[in-house]
């Protein structure tokens, strides 16, 4: 079976290597957004066409009444006001929780021995599925926005900790010795070789993390909370409102769509070395 | 010897792995003088980066002492400059930037002008100008240890250790940069130690040329080399004396090159 399965991936490298259907008309970017948006704008004709006629349009509901819902939405404010409490509590959690987690990441790797007594703690804590916090910081903090930041706090805390860490473990340290003999002193070390060296990891946990604290923040609406957009999908689907869920999941993959891309043009410019 | 920069006294070194002993040098004792250039030379696995560690400080002997100046030394060697093997390179610094650092240090400080016309300089010294910006991802080897040497270079260290630092050269930049290092440190009285397996590379810069032995290594030999200091590296090849010296060498060093392959 072995060799078998290699020949497939072989060829599929060929094919990838030398495309079979060659430079035709279909490689041009235009056409590529072209194609993209037929097939976006095919989905959406289907799905107005299903819904009523083969899908049960109150469970489904369609594309033109879940665009009347955003328009209501956008017309009456509470978009803004649902978005902006879903933004303010992931933003103040991640900004808390990855300066925490970068900087207490920095501790514990600058004092192995301290790390090492911690590390149990951390890694039986770092294992819990956050969510399981959420009803504990609905008990402490309510169901306002103090329990979301939490949230999304605790559950960024533990990946900028970890990246930091194995950042930390990847500089290489003979570039540290080489920077000593040269005179350095121990916070030019760790300021010229270390914080540089681990800023890649701290890079990559920080766009991680930005998809997690999004999901925190709509788990902790959903479990309970007053306004935000995930509060927007329990609250429709309490309603049996199809197309308000529909509407709120709208403006979320717009939203993450957003932040994944400014994120990976912020990385691209800071770690231009890299390529 | 009151004179000498560095002393090896009965230096060893070994290493644990798998919970095995394994002795990388045997007790070794070696005075380098103020302003000698050494060269050490010997069957790979001999040692001699084990005794440049040493001599930078970054390894601690297993038995024996190394005394700097005369004191004893603990923790990094602060006064060499140290061309390692590897080059240690920072890859998120352009060339300028790793070529400049030591100058940024706090021990070596010097201002923002200062460090751009000696970085300048440095950079058309090895030949790499055009590639100030670039990052050492992007260079070849030889340039990549180009840029080694000279931001080692640049402090202007009063000893500098070296680890076959030209071994990925073309034979021509090889000579230039051969050039280079021996005007540069007889100009600024630098103490150097020279590690490579090329004898004859040894021969034409050394004042002293130590052959190793085999692993575990050990002191086989210490040849002076009569050339004087203002010899023509491009020329002394062809000379008489360097092929009579060549030819004593390598007769100290065939039978541990020989050991070597067959280990």
């Amino acid at each position: 079976m072995k060799p078998a399965l290699k020949m497939t991936i072989d060829n599929a490298q060929d094919t990838a290597a030398q495309p079979w259907h060659g430079k035709g008309m279909l490689s041009h970017p235009a056409l590529t957004i072209l194609g993209r948006f037929l097939i976006l704008v095919g989905l959406l004709l289907f799905w107005q066409w299903a819904s009523g006629s083969i899908l049960p349009k109150f469970w489904f509901s369609s594309p033109s009444a879940v665009f009347e819902v955003l328009r209501g939405w956008v017309l009456d404010g509470s978009l803004w006001h649902h978005l902006g409490a879903t933004l303010l509590a992931m933003s103040i959690g991640y900004i808390a929780g990855s300066t925490v987690g970068i900087v207490s990441g920095f501790l514990l790797g600058l004092a192995p021995y301290s790390a090492r007594i911690a590390a149990p703690f951390v890694t039986a804590l770092y294992s819990l599925p956050k969510i399981a916090l959420a009803p504990l910081f609905v008990i402490l903090f309510g169901i306002g926005l103090e329990s979301k930041i939490m949230l999304v706090a605790v559950t960024v805390f533990f990946l900028l900790l970890y990246n930091t860490l194995d950042g930390i473990k990847d500089v290489d340290p003979d570039l540290a010795e080489a920077l000593e003999v040269m005179g350095a002193t121990r916070g030019e070390v760790i300021r010229k070789i270390l914080v540089p060296g681990t800023l890649p990891w701290i890079f990559a946990g920080l766009r991680i993390a930005v998809r997690y604290a999004f999901t925190a923040t709509i788990l902790g609406e959903l479990i309970a909370s007053n306004s935000g957009i995930g509060f927007l999908i329990d609250y429709s689907a309490g309603q049996f409102d199809a197309a308000g869920v529909f509407a709120a999941i709208f403006i979320l993959v717009v939203v993450s769509v957003f932040l994944t891309e400014v994120l990976t043009r912020l990385e691209a410019s800071a770690l231009r070395w890299k390529n | 010897m009151s004179d000498s920069k560095i002393e090896l006294h009965s230096a060893s070194k070994h290493f644990t792995a798998h919970g095995k002993q394994i002795a990388a040098l045997q007790p070794v004792s070696l005075a380098v003088g103020q302003e000698d250039f050494v060269a050490l030379v010997g069957p790979s696995g001999c040692g001699k980066s084990t005794v440049l560690n040493l001599m930078a400080g970054l390894l601690r002997p297993s038995s024996g002492h190394i005394t700097y100046d005369g004191r004893e030394l603990n923790g990094a060697n602060r006064a060499v400059g140290y061309m390692t093997q590897k080059d240690t390179l920072l890859p998120w610094r352009t060339v300028a930037d790793n070529i400049g650092i030591a100058l940024e240090l706090r021990a070596r400080y010097v201002s923002r002008k200062e460090r751009d016309d000696r970085v300048a300089q440095m950079i058309s010294l090895v030949g790499l100008s055009g590639f100030e910006h670039h990052y050492p991802g992007e260079l070849s080897g030889g340039m990549r240890k180009r840029v080694a040497l000279a931001r080692s270079l640049i402090y202007e260290p009063e000893t500098l250790l070296m680890d076959e630092p030209f071994g990925a050269l073309d034979a021509q930049l090889k000579l230039v940069l051969h050039d280079e290092l021996l005007r540069l440190t007889r100009q600024r009285q630098m103490t150097v130690v020279f590690v490579t397996h090329d004898l004859g590379e040894a021969i034409a810069l050394a004042d002293r040329v130590v052959v190793f032995s085999g692993r575990p290594g050990r002191v086989k030999v210490i040849k002076d080399i009569p050339l004087g200091r203002d010899r023509d590296v491009f020329r002394i090849r062809f000379t008489d004396t360097f092929c009579r010296l060549h030819e004593i060498l390598w007769e100290e060093l065939k039978d541990e090159v020989r050991k070597g392959t067959d280990a």
